[in-house]
């Protein structure tokens, strides 16, 4: 019987869509490109995405960049060597229904969901089953007050289209293409992540979430996040959970730049858990402007591989700046985390806290910079980093770097590692709790400082989360 | 008048620069639609020389993390520079360019 060929299913149509390997219906995405990155590629995800002219550049311009750089030299080279940037799907776009079965999902992540007691609906949405969190309820109560107040707050591919006066004039200026290796991908491949404005002089109240934000792409491996606080603003975005994530790409880089105008605040709290096979290198960059503050709460628990340093410049007089991170490595991860703050201006503040816990034969690392700029006079800075080790086979670096050019700063640093003590484990357990409740009271008071900044849910959720890790973990 | 003269006018196109060593600094000589100006050859973000930049307009963009400068001020228009590249009083005189460093 004679097949009659439509325009879409001519040989010469079909060779074109099998050499870009798209339309892949049996593993239920609408689209997947081939593996590996060129620049057809590039143009095929700008053209899906039905971006302007100006976006098709931008990413062309980022793929030369991402060709051109070498890998770093520097952190867990071993390990970024394993990267095989050739055998990556660079873009899959899932359809609206799932993107994978619930019994692909680890036997470890449910079970880790069980004794978190993540609720059902929510569990199917982390482990990406769901591609929408049913919250829709709440979705629209916030979305309301949000436009009252015109709060312009979207995922980025929709703010391309309906704001791109806005994305146009700071995307890309805090963290240019050029930064590093994996800031040009970004660029080049970007995919989801949100677009937040608020307006001068208003407050948003309540904590802005990915799970408001209803769209397909929550679970980009290359998440394009720009916060903009116009004047005297204030905002706090949180990404993330603390139930883990799990994915089956391996390398996500995320790109996040923070805008904070004059008097604005933002604030940016991101607890990462993703699954233990993920490279995850970001870059995270804020710029603070007269008298404005940006704060980050960043914690570190999952992946095998993070490299993440949240940046903060301060370049208006009166800044300030706090950076807030933890760290917990296990079996197999390293987390090369740590935090940078640039005092470009006069009478500006920072403060680094830091803390990281290593057990199970992990590796940590605090990788961290202050530099005071000549003519920032009367800034004060104050860094605190301290590890804590929970057996011999873990290792923890600290890496402090101090670049100071001005006379009249103020600059404290502080750094400690130590062992789990053996007094004060013997001490609890005399007063009746097992080892390993001990061990997790220790280490859920060592993490104090940061689980206290958290909203209630999830720091209810690292509590349990840090017990968990803990079990066994004092050798 | 002090002064160096270290170029032809016509060997400089438009939108293009060449880097010199004048007295021990490393200098950049831009040439923007016609004007010529001067800067230090020396992101101030990183140290890297700027010469394997590229001009687009009166900014350079450095080839290392990207932080551009306006070479007509040398004044840091985005991250990750922070600080002004120093810049040099350029003049013509005839045919040649003449820099005082």
């Amino acid at each position: 019987m004679a097949t009659e060929l439509k325009p879409e299913n001519t040989p010469q149509a079909l060779l074109e869509e099998y050499r870009h390997g798209f339309h892949d219906s049996e593993e239920k995405y609408v689209f997947k490109s081939g593996k590996g990155l060129t620049r057809e590629i590039v143009e095929r995800i700008s053209a899906m995405k039905d971006e302007p002219a100006w976006m098709r550049e931008f990413r062309l311009r980022a793929f030369e960049v991402f060709e051109s750089k070498p890998m770093p030299t520097w952190g867990d080279t071993a390990l970024l060597s394993e990267i095989d940037f050739a055998n990556i799907h660079y873009f899959v776009r899932s359809t609206d229904r799932a993107e994978q079965s619930w019994e692909d999902v680890p036997d470890d992540i449910k079970r880790t969901f069980d004794r978190l007691g993540i609720p059902e609906a929510e569990r199917k949405f982390l482990s990406g089953v769901s591609a929408q969190y049913e919250s829709e309820v709440v979705y629209h109560s916030v979305k309301a007050e949000l436009e009252r107040d015109g709060v312009l707050f979207c995922d980025m591919d929709t703010a391309v289209k309906l704001y791109p006066e806005i994305v146009q004039k700071y995307l890309s200026t805090i963290i240019p293409i050029n930064d590093n290796k994996f800031a040009a991908l970004n660029s080049a491949v970007w995919s989801g992540g949100s677009f937040v404005y608020v307006p001068k002089g208003v407050t948003v109240a309540m904590p802005l979430q990915a799970y408001f934000r209803i769209n397909t792409e929550n679970m980009g491996q290359f998440e394009r996040t720009l916060i903009i606080a116009d004047e005297g603003s204030k905002v706090h975005y949180i990404e993330g959970c603390t139930a883990p994530k799990f994915s089956t790409s391996s390398l996500h880089s995320a790109v996040v730049e923070l805008i904070a105008l004059e008097g604005a605040s933002i604030r940016y709290t991101t607890i990462q858990n993703w699954y233990r096979n993920i490279f995850n290198l970001v870059t995270k960059r804020a710029v603070a402007r007269k008298n404005a503050t940006v704060e980050w709460v960043d914690g570190n628990i999952g992946s095998r591989l993070t490299m993440k340093y949240p940046a903060i410049y301060l370049m208006g007089e009166g800044a300030r700046g706090e950076i807030l991170s933890m760290a917990f490595a296990g079996e197999g991860q390293h987390q090369d985390a740590g935090a940078k703050v640039i005092h470009g201006a006069p009478h500006t503040t920072s403060v680094v806290t830091n803390k990281s816990v290593t057990a199970h034969g992990g590796k940590t690392t605090y990788r961290g910079l202050v530099e005071v700029y000549p003519n920032a006079h009367h800034s004060k800075t104050r860094v605190k980093c301290d590890a804590l080790l929970m057996d011999d086979i873990s290792s923890s670096d600290t890496k402090p770097t101090m670049k100071i050019d001005e006379q009249f700063a103020t600059v404290e640093h502080e750094a400690s590692v130590s062992k789990i003590g053996e007094d004060q484990l013997f001490y609890a357990m005399s007063r009746g709790l097992a080892e390993a409740d001990a061990t997790a009271m220790i280490v859920n008071g060592f993490f104090d400082f940061f689980i206290k900044e958290l909203p209630m849910e999830y720091a209810v959720e690292l509590n349990r989360l840090v017990k968990m890790e803990m079990e066994g973990a004092v050798g | 008048m002090a002064g160096q003269r270290i170029a032809d006018f016509a060997s400089i196109a438009p939108g293009t620069t060449r880097p010199y060593k004048l007295d021990g600094v490393d200098i950049l000589l831009c040439n923007v639609g016609g004007e010529f100006y001067a800067i230090e050859d020396y992101c101030t973000h990183d140290g890297a020389p700027l010469d394997a930049g590229t001009l687009e307009g009166r900014c350079i963009v450095c080839p290392r993390h990207g932080a551009t400068f306006d070479v007509t001020t040398g004044e840091a228009l985005t991250l990750p520079a922070v600080m002004p590249v120093p810049s040099f009083p350029v003049r013509r005189e005839g045919d040649e360019i003449v820099v005082e460093v």
